[in-house]
């Protein structure tokens, strides 16, 4: 088994992830990126308390997954790797350049950002961001979860308003 | 930092609000509006009172985007609530913020959507099985679920003012840890039980006895015990109650 999906997904550790993927994936570990959090004892607490206990949390920096890679994708249960944004899953796919499709599961409003889909919400920068990962052959697709058709990223940009 | 307090009359009136969580769901800023509301009495007792440059400050920071489980959000509440109150600095708030949506989401959707939902429904629907009237089967539903709703609102909304922002180690009681896979086992069983009686008092198949369900049931759980995994429960039990449906009506 490996890391099953690499997810952009601002809320990280919540119920579409352990319940929506972890049930129908059977994932055994999840692997969360986030700079801020990995540096930050509270933060980490917080998330591993919503982590089922069937399943092991790694939380890491984008340099410390990067380098732990190899070893996550040896591991025998399935995985699902998670970024709170772009930024990040662009430095991390920079680092690793096995990832070949991620998919984006939950970018929600704030100012400055308009409506793709009802869970992804794009600045400009955010588009290019994800303009400069697809450059480098990465497959980008939108879905929430699994009962979810899967949005490729040309469709994502098409539907935008505003 | 200052050790704020809730009176009793703010508190029932934050809970209170905190049922028309749901309605303030919208997809820009989700249940964002509904925590400001349900936080708003407490606010009032921020230096300047209601309308004062605290209390505009912190609603506009509270009714901001926020994605939790509707009945767990209430642990959210009462934490921002005292940092309010503490005057904690606005970043660390809004971190916090941003930090307990996921895992107040997934604790949720675990507990109550994946196991005490279904567990209340199917306690309810064994009880049509066992040929209790339609009234008694609603009442059984509504209650045990909202026994348990109730009940978690108000420890949710308790636990979160006590602790505030140090409140995840709350989440790790084991009700939260371990309890949701139990419930869903409990459910399992009681899935087992209710939808053979369901379907048999549908079609109108006479009930052939507890020995019968336990022989079968017995039988199914050795099956899937000896194929280790190789067969999903649930999918072998759906496709052995549809064939058992169709047997039942053609016999009958």
């Amino acid at each position: 088994m490996a890391i099953e999906r690499f997810r952009i997904d601002d809320r990280l550790v919540h119920g579409q992830v352990v319940v929506g993927w972890g049930q129908p994936l059977s994932l055994g570990f999840i692997v969360l990126v986030d700079d801020v959090v990995a540096d930050n004892d509270w933060e980490r607490e917080l998330y591993r308390m919503g982590t089922p206990p069937e399943m092991e949390l790694f939380v890491e920096t984008v340099e410390s997954a990067a380098a732990r890679m190899a070893e996550f994708e040896l591991r025998p249960d399935a995985g699902m790797l998670l970024t709170g944004d772009i930024a990040t899953m662009d430095r991390l796919t920079a680092a690793v350049p096995a990832i070949r499709t991620i998919t984006i599961g939950g970018i929600h409003h704030r100012q400055g950002r308009s409506a793709c889909l009802s869970y992804v919400f794009l600045s400009e920068s955010e588009i290019a961001e994800l303009t400069v990962i697809a450059a480098r052959g990465v497959s980008i697709v939108a879905q929430d979860l699994p009962v979810s058709n899967e949005v490729p990223l040309d469709d994502l940009l098409r539907g935008r308003t505003g | 930092m200052i050790t704020p307090w809730l009176p009793f009359r703010t508190r029932v009136a934050m809970l209170a609000r905190l049922m028309t969580l749901q309605g303030s769901y919208n997809y820009e800023t989700m249940i964002g509006n509904g925590v400001a509301f349900a936080m708003e009495p407490a606010l009032r007792l921020l230096p300047g009172g209601r309308g004062g440059d605290a209390y505009r400050e912190a609603m506009a920071r509270q009714s901001r985007y926020f994605n939790a489980h509707p009945y767990f959000a209430a642990v959210a509440v009462g934490a921002l609530a005292r940092a309010e109150l503490s005057l904690e600095a606005p970043e660390r708030i809004e971190r916090f913020r941003t930090a307990s949506c996921g895992p107040l989401g997934s604790v949720g959707d675990r507990l109550v959507w994946a196991a005490w939902l279904p567990l209340c429904s199917l306690f309810a629907l064994s009880a049509y099985g066992f040929g209790a009237p339609a009234l008694a089967v609603v009442s059984l539903f509504l209650v045990s679920y909202n026994a348990g709703h109730f009940a978690l609102r108000i420890w949710a909304l308790n636990v979160g003012w006590r602790d505030g922002l140090g409140v995840a180690s709350a989440l790790a009681a084991p009700i939260f840890r371990t309890g949701p896979a139990t419930l869903t086992r409990v459910a399992a069983f009681a899935a087992g039980v209710a939808l053979p009686m369901v379907i048999a008092n549908a079609v109108g198949v006479r009930f052939t006895g507890v020995a019968v369900i336990a022989l079968v049931g017995g039988l199914g759980a050795t099956v899937l015990l000896l194929l280790n995994g190789r067969l999903a429960g649930w999918r072998s039990a759906i496709w052995l109650l549809a064939a058992s449906t169709v047997a039942a009506m053609v016999i009958r």
